[in-house]
């Protein structure tokens, strides 16, 4: 078997990040009065960071992968490439599988100028999934501190966020925030892209 | 409790639970057995690798006793991730949307198990759904499978198989979505219920492009020889793809009243190396999509949700991606009073490590542990 023919002749298309849209999770629109186990809904309104989009509320989806928050652009030096370093602080293992389904051939997000570093020492953005653990607190904060500035933190996933149904958020700011359980790669991709200014 | 007692040890050891030792149709008291590790000899060192580096998806840290190429032991530490689940007390359908993220890769296997134990505490009958929840297994089977063999090919540096591997996974991923209206099932199933369109689910595409993918490892002298003769282990005491790719028979599939499959035949190999478990991951793909397309499940009727007040003790065991995956639940009032989980983790930990000490060097490493398709994040947690 030659592989690089094979890959070749078996080539896939990369997709538009509009051409797969999912139900959950997504943009919801509405009010609520359900008695919402992560209080995600305020008041009947929707606090989407707390959200685990377990679809007992009225709320209506979307479709719409854009579950995310951009707290601070990010440098224009990250415009031309950007370093992710996961971080897994107490996941369930769903956005550790979000966060690789980036990089497969459907999503390609390499074509975005976004990479994967093995070390904190050679990235630009730590990317930090689920709840706050005893276990990694110093880890992550070492993890943060081997990278160089200047740096971007990204949560992506409820748990990260606020906690989520488990436990207490991981970090208490991020400068981009992609709401879901687990976020959608489409919104992650949105997300980065939205902070760097760039189409 | 239909199918478990409380007792003495009866079948084969299915794991451990955070108070219990389980076997295959007893609970009993946890009976110590310390773990023996190798004494570090003049000149050798612990090589440490995570809790987080490239190449290790989840926090996990080893410490690799090494003289310098081959491994003579490994001490795992799963601990750094360990979460506290505030569940006991929570009523029993709320716990639920806790219990499919104890590992939400395997969400179907945790919830629909977790789902099972309170049918039997509650003596809810659940026949009707029986094909059902099937289904939802052997489809999340597919997906793990794939993935699994995805992480053998990026351990050898296969980027081609890795990213065909990559793309059919997020195939699966984007059935199992259309069909639950969730990646990983999360909140498709509840107590005497299950949300899901099952007409939307068609394989064809996925069994003929994943047969090419293993046609063509298959006849990969390259990467045959990185995974054969590799990561050797033999052990009775053992679970899922890694227990049959040594030639045991154990799959709850068969021997697990839980769930009923009807006639069951387990895959089995025999050499109880890396190779023999990418052989037992691959084949049971096949098997799960001929399990699904013999059901033809088109206009089902998914249930209406319970009433789960009652009170009661329950157990059930499935097989998951990983192997037997078993839960206890003691329900009083419709809340949870105790809840014991056992994963396929626990075992298939120490069968990796056992087979990585057997005559592995430093680039076996990957392949060892990718075969074995562990995730820590559901041996991990602390219920409180």
């Amino acid at each position: 078997m030659n592989w690089f023919i094979n890959g070749v002749k078996n080539r896939i298309k990369t997709q538009g990040l509009e051409d797969y849209t999912v139900e959950q999770p997504s943009f919801l629109q509405g009010t609520s009065n359900y008695e919402c186990p992560t209080n995600a809904l305020e008041n009947g309104r929707w606090i989407m960071n707390k959200c685990i989009f377990c679809r007992e509320c009225d709320l209506t989806a979307t479709g719409k992968q854009n579950t995310f928050t951009v707290n601070s652009e990010i440098q224009d030096m990250f415009k031309k490439s950007l370093y992710l370093y996961p971080i897994d602080s107490g996941t369930c293992g769903a956005c550790n599988v979000e966060f690789t389904t980036l990089f497969s051939p459907q999503y390609d997000t390499n074509r975005f100028k976004i990479f994967m570093s093995n070390t904190p020492r050679h990235a630009d953005a730590l990317v930090v999934m689920g709840v706050y653990t005893r276990g990694m607190e110093k880890i992550l904060k070492e993890a943060y501190e081997a990278m160089p500035a200047p740096k971007v933190v990204i949560g992506i996933g409820a748990c990260a966020l606020s906690g989520g149904i488990i436990g207490t958020s991981a970090m208490e700011k991020y400068d981009i925030e992609v709401a879901g359980c687990p976020p959608t790669p489409a919104s992650i991709i949105k997300a980065i892209i939205k902070a760097r200014g760039v189409k | 409790m239909q199918y478990y007692n409380f007792g003495e040890r009866s079948g084969r050891y299915i794991g451990r639970s955070q108070k219990y030792d389980i076997y295959a149709s007893s609970i009993t008291k946890i009976t110590e057995i310390p773990d023996e590790f190798e004494i570090k000899n003049s000149g050798e060192i612990y090589f440490n690798y995570g809790p987080s580096a490239g190449g290790l998806r989840e926090s996990v840290n080893f410490k690799l006793l090494t003289p310098g190429e081959s491994i003579r032991d490994v001490v795992i530490n799963p601990e750094y991730k360990q979460r506290d689940i505030k569940i006991l007390g929570d009523d029993v359908a709320r716990a639920l949307l806790k219990v499919e993220r104890i590992n939400g890769f395997h969400g179907a296997s945790n919830s629909i198990a977790y789902i099972l134990a309170v049918e039997d505490a509650l003596n809810i009958e659940n026949s009707e759904l029986n094909k059902m929840r099937i289904v939802e297994l052997e489809l999340e089977r597919i997906r793990s499978n794939i993935d699994v063999i995805k992480g053998l090919c990026e351990s050898a540096g296969f980027a081609v198989p890795e990213k065909q591997l990559l793309y059919l996974r997020e195939e699966v991923a984007r059935i199992i979505s259309r069909a639950f209206s969730h990646r990983y099932y999360f909140s498709a199933n509840g107590i005497g219920s299950i949300r899901g369109d099952f007409s939307t689910i068609k394989l064809n595409g996925i069994e003929k492009k994943f047969r090419d993918i293993y046609d063509g490892l298959l006849s990969s002298k390259i990467f045959l020889d990185r995974i054969q003769e590799n990561g050797i282990v033999k052990n009775e005491q053992s679970t899922g793809p890694a227990a049959r790719a040594a030639g045991f028979k154990f799959d709850a599939r068969k021997d697990s009243k839980s769930l009923d499959y009807g006639h069951f035949i387990p895959i089995t190999e025999t050499g109880g190396d890396s190779f023999s478990r990418f052989v037992v991951r691959a084949e049971e793909i096949f098997a799960s999509i001929s399990i699904i397309d013999s059901y033809n499940i088109k206009n089902a009727e998914t249930g209406k949700k319970k009433d789960a007040s009652g009170s009661g003790e329950g157990t059930a065991r499935i097989e998951s991606p990983a192997g037997d995956i078993f839960y206890y639940v003691n329900i009083e009032n419709g809340k949870l009073m105790d809840i014991q989980t056992v994963s396929p983790t626990y075992l298939n930990l120490r069968l990796f490590r056992q087979a990585l000490k057997n005559n592995n060097i430093f680039t076996d490493f990957f392949f060892v542990w990718e075969s074995f398709g562990i995730w820590i994040s559901e041996l991990e947690v602390n219920f409180i």
